[in-house]
């Protein structure tokens, strides 16, 4: 890697200026560490942001519970009322990575992580999203790569966090020029779908400070499938969550993960879930109306019969 | 002849291993943790070019990085580079970030030149050649015995198969590598390998010394499934770097490093057609088979890197016609793998096997018994069936309930295992009861030095903790390399040589009529201030080859999401005489993981666009974890009248072919490409859509 400065910043306005527009935040520094050894940023200085007083709390609420971005994703997976209250979050969270991982791994670094396709993160390929003419994955080894997207890159978001708060309209709270600035997770996302260099919608300097559940949905639930049964990424995950009384839904959200780059959802499909009975020909017409548009490329079509079959399960789990 | 003890009280028990309280205390040095005094770190650069005329290579600037100590061209003047991580130049340095910085400032003019990297790419007309002045996919010839036309005619099932098998990386816990330093009294290597004869002469030709200048030592070493025989471009050039910098240079690979240039298995893609009589008694074998070696031909570093397979494997077929084909590209060659050429064989016949058996209504376990040549192999497919509950778990294919399906699968395999004679040991008997037995061989992880202690406890009447074992060392008499499973038959017999010829000598030189046991100390103490060196070789009659072994596998496939998990592997293993039980079930545990890696997981991708390696790395080069691991059952048989036999290789040939075998149980559908990944199980189920988006 190349050199860089390293210091410590106690609160949240330091950090900002101490990062400048050339700097880095550096939590867990799973993802940014291996961006630094391969070359793919080069921060001036990296801020250390994990002696910050109050980020790293869980706070429960009777409306909207606060998860700040310091927490780790093993809190969030042992947090034994997160599993009664947003079971879907607990297993989010339980799927990322190794137990290793997970204990540095941060709310906001996981959100914040950069494409993980294979030519993004290759050492001697200049893809689209470093800058180059081609989106390589395009034209030749797609499996792992997006059914959807709004631009020519391919490389789908693969957050597993972001797919279970997706899901639970959580809102993403995050300081910009010495703002509060909410936005939802797609919003997140939203400048990756659009441009082929961006992996998020943050702003150099931006700092995302905690995220926001509302607790209404009261049944939710995540899935992922792997090509291995643990410490791998996902081929798609799905997340859902709703209200469910006498057999009926409300409030569902669905939101895939793996698949597009950002969060995949279809307000539609929303929209015909509520109200409806949560049984089999349901879920499969929000399955219908989730995928439709999906553009399979040479090698990941297997995607769409397994984004199906999670969006189904997924659901359907929500009987509880 | 000489002969084992009928009566045991080690041999065929089981020893903890002697080295494990140094292994898992960390005190036990592998060769990535050496660290010789004033040692430098070595690093590589490799080709960013596929293919590339190399006009020069500029080490100025390396040179002038603070902490550089020397920087070298692989080779002088221009040259041709063929794949993708081909090395190219070496620095040594202080620490390993001024190596990675001296890489970078390492000017390299290049010429890119056309290049292809994927097997039916190559075997076009106009790919570009890999090799100048000789086709990409050399022409075999078809072998054939019997009448095969006519016989296929005579045959009341045939069936048609494409089988295919990846290119399968090395990659061993430690990478490869070494420290060596190299002054005017000569090389001092330790090295990270399977071999330390083979990288001491490989040091000595290649840097142009004597032999006996040459030493190489390996205390520990993390793994090497024949990839670690040779010094490697990386120990001569840390041996050359050593003499530039006038240090020792540590130069361990990395892991990307490892998956570019350290070897690999050759892909296969077989054509099968077999066919059988109304009885299933096989008649008529067509294979058809192209892979790639990458830009070798055949063997590197050890040999056993050959595209070519044993067809029909381990079937007797009156008819037979076979042809290889092996496709050169633009990637890193082949070396010997585990069981070289056998994993990919048993997975095409083994898997046409089953596929003719749905054919002919057959029991696949019956078909095999009516087939199979081999006694011992009957034997243990009646043995395994029994403790497996094939008869109750065997159903039609396709045939089980729910979106979730379960199968079951069966593949049996040969290898030789066989000692050899070159083996020399001895022992050093001190007058105070001490005993310390050397042999020249390396421990590649299986256990070597407990396997020594056992064997001569037994003959000494001594416990295994009293033997003092010194191997890894090419100051030691010469042992064999570790490959082939030949190191247990190669050490055991020579050190029942060295013992019962010292235990003789003692007897005779103290007059103590039986110097076993508790008479060890007393005879030891008549050897007065002299201790006692006697030497000892491998003896014929105390080991022979041919190991065969059967596995069955159970498998539950997921036909909405394509997952396959693994239940149960059943492992029933002939051994000749076992030496050590629990070291034995180790390494029968590890064939079986590194089996199932095969079925489900492992598979070097490569760019068509690019020409890199995509997946030089654990995220994405996937690797058994302990949640993907099955219940695994082992039945050895322990047939002493055989002699010792190494099974470190048919232990991991059947295993890939047994799950692809449940897996098309359980589907009524085969996947007949390894990896079985999700994507696979649905696309063989008929549920992928094809492509819609443009690639635009």
């Amino acid at each position: 890697m190349n050199a860089f400065q390293y210091t410590t910043a106690l609160s949240t306005d330091s950090a900002r200026q101490l990062a400048a527009d050339n700097g880095a935040y550096l939590a867990g520094g799973n993802d940014l560490l291996g961006r630094l050894k391969e070359y793919l940023d080069s921060p001036k200085i990296l801020v250390n942001i994990k002696s910050i007083a109050g980020l790293d709390r869980i706070t429960a609420g009777s409306r909207v519970w606060t998860i700040g971005a310091l927490v780790t994703v093993a809190q969030i997976e042992t947090h034994p009322e997160i599993r009664a209250v947003f079971p879907g979050l607990h297993q989010a969270a339980a799927e990322v990575g190794s137990p290793q991982i997970r204990n540095v791994a941060t709310v906001g670094g996981n959100l914040a992580q950069h494409s993980r396709c294979w030519y993004y993160r290759h050492r001697d390929t200049v893809c689209l999203k470093k800058g180059g003419d081609l989106c390589y994955a395009r034209h030749s080894e797609n499996r792992y790569h997006c059914l959807f997207t709004g631009n020519t890159c391919i490389s789908p978001v693969v957050s597993n966090l972001s797919i279970a708060l997706t899901a639970l309209d959580a809102k993403v709270i995050l300081l910009r020029e010495g703002k509060e600035t909410r936005m939802t997770v797609p919003e997140l996302y939203q400048k990756a779908w659009d441009n082929p260099t961006a992996h998020n919608s943050l702003n150099p300097g931006d700092l995302i400070v905690k995220v926001e559940i509302p607790v209404g949905r009261t049944r939710s639930a995540f899935l992922q499938v792997s090509d291995k049964h643990a410490f791998d990424w996902a081929l798609v995950s799905c997340a859902a969550a709703a209200r469910v009384n006498g057999g009926k839904l409300s409030r569902a959200r669905v939101a895939l993960g793996c698949i597009s780059p950002m969060p995949h959802q279809s307000a539609a499909a929303n929209e015909f879930l509520e109200g409806k009975p949560l049984d089999e020909p349901t879920v499969a017409h929000a399955a219908d109306l989730i995928l439709q548009g999906a553009q399979p490329l040479a090698f990941n079509g297997y995607k769409v019969p397994l984004a199906r079959t999670l969006i189904r399960r997924a659901l359907l789990s929500l009987k509880g | 002849m000489p002969s084992w003890p009928a009566e045991t009280k080690y041999i065929s028990h089981s020893t903890l291993r002697v080295d494990a309280p140094a292994k898992v205390s960390g005190r036990a040095r592998y060769s990535s943790d050496i660290q010789a005094e004033g040692w430098l770190y070595g690093m590589i650069l490799r080709s960013k070019w596929p293919a590339a005329r190399i006009a020069k290579i500029n080490l100025e600037n390396a040179l002038q990085i603070p902490g550089i100590k020397a920087a070298l061209a692989v080779k002088e003047g221009e040259s041709i580079v063929r794949f993708y991580g081909e090395e190219l130049a070496a620095v040594a340095g202080t620490t390993k970030q001024a190596c990675l910085d001296a890489l970078r400032a390492i000017e390299v003019e290049a010429k890119a030149l056309p290049f292809v990297v994927k097997e039916n790419d190559a075997r076009a007309e106009d790919a570009p050649r890999v090799w100048p002045n000789s086709a990409n996919a050399g022409e075999g010839k078809p072998k054939e015995q019997g009448s095969v036309d006519q016989a296929f005619s005579e045959c009341a099932a045939v069936i048609e198969g494409f089988y295919t098998t990846p290119v399968q990386l090395h990659h061993p816990m430690e990478t490869h590598g070494c420290t060596v330093s190299w002054t005017d009294e000569g090389v001092t290597a330790w090295a990270s390998t399977q071999g330390i004869s083979s990288v001491r002469d490989g040091l000595a030709g290649g840097l142009q010394l004597e032999q006996s200048k040459v030493r190489v030592i390996t205390e520990y070493m993390g793994g090497g499934f024949g990839s670690k025989f040779g010094a490697g471009v990386e120990g001569l050039m840390a041996a050359r770097l050593s003499r530039a910098a006038k240090a020792p240079v540590r130069l361990m690979l990395t892991r990307f490093d490892q998956a570019l240039a350290v070897g690999n298995r050759p892909s296969s893609f077989q054509k099968i057609k077999l066919g059988a009589k109304a009885d299933g008694t096989l008649h008529a074998f067509e294979l058809d088979n192209y892979g790639t070696a990458g830009i070798g031909g055949g063997s590197s570093e050890g040999g056993g890197g050959d595209v070519a397979i044993p067809a029909p494997y381990i079937y007797k077929v009156p008819n037979t016609r076979v042809k290889h084909t092996s496709v050169a590209v633009n990637a890193g060659s082949a070396r010997a793998f585990r069981a070289p050429s056998n994993p990919p064989a048993s997975f095409g016949m083994e898997s046409a096997m089953d596929d003719l058996a749905v054919k002919l209504g057959m029991d696949p376990v019956e078909l095999r018994l009516k087939n199979d040549p081999s006694a011992v192999r009957r034997r243990e497919y009646d043995l395994g069936a029994e403790r497996f509950g094939w008869k109750q778990k065997y159903q039609k294919p396709g045939s089980s309930a729910g979106p979730v399906k379960i199968g079951v699968g069966c593949a049996g395999a040969t290898w030789w295992g066989g000692g050899t004679k070159r083996t020399q040991g001895e022992a050093e008997i001190h007058p105070d009861g001490g005993i310390e037995v050397r042999l020249g061989v390396q421990d590649l992880g299986t256990g070597t030095r407990t396997v020594i202690a056992v064997v001569a406890a037994e003959i000494l009447g001594l416990k295994p903790e009293q033997i003092t074992v010194k191997i890894g060392d090419t100051h030691y008499p010469p042992g064999p390399g570790s490959g082939g499973s030949t190191t247990c038959p190669s050490i055991s017999p020579t050190v029942f040589d060295v013992c019962t010829q010292a235990l003789q000598q003692l007897q005779a030189q103290t007059g103590v009529p039986d110097a076993r046991g508790d008479n060890w100390p007393a005879a030891c103490k008549k050897l007065g201030t002299s201790p006692l060196v006697v030497h000892g070789q491998w003896q014929e009659g105390l080991s022979s080859g041919g190991a065969g072994g059967v596995q069955f596998a159970e498998a539950a496939v997921d036909t909405e999401t394509g997952q396959v998990t693994v239940n149960r592997i059943l492992c029933v293993q002939d051994c000749g005489l076992i030496v050590n039980q629990i070291t034995l079930e180790s390494q029968v545990n590890g064939g079986i993981i590194m089996g199932l890696g095969y079925a489900l997981y492992e598979e070097r991708v490569m760019d068509h666009l690019s020409g890199v390696v995509l997946n030089p790395n654990f995220e994405t080069y996937k690797l058994p974890g302990m949640a993907d691991i099955p219940q695994i059952d082992i039945v050895l048989l322990n047939m002493p009248e055989r002699g010792v036999i190494g099974v470190g290789e048919p232990v991991t040939i059947p295993t890939a072919a047994a799950i692809g075998n449940a897996v098309a149980n359980a589907l009524g559908v085969r996947v007949s490409s390894l990896p079985i990944t999700p994507a696979k199980v649905l696309a063989a189920l008929g549920k992928v859509p094809p492509p819609t988006a443009k690639p635009a």
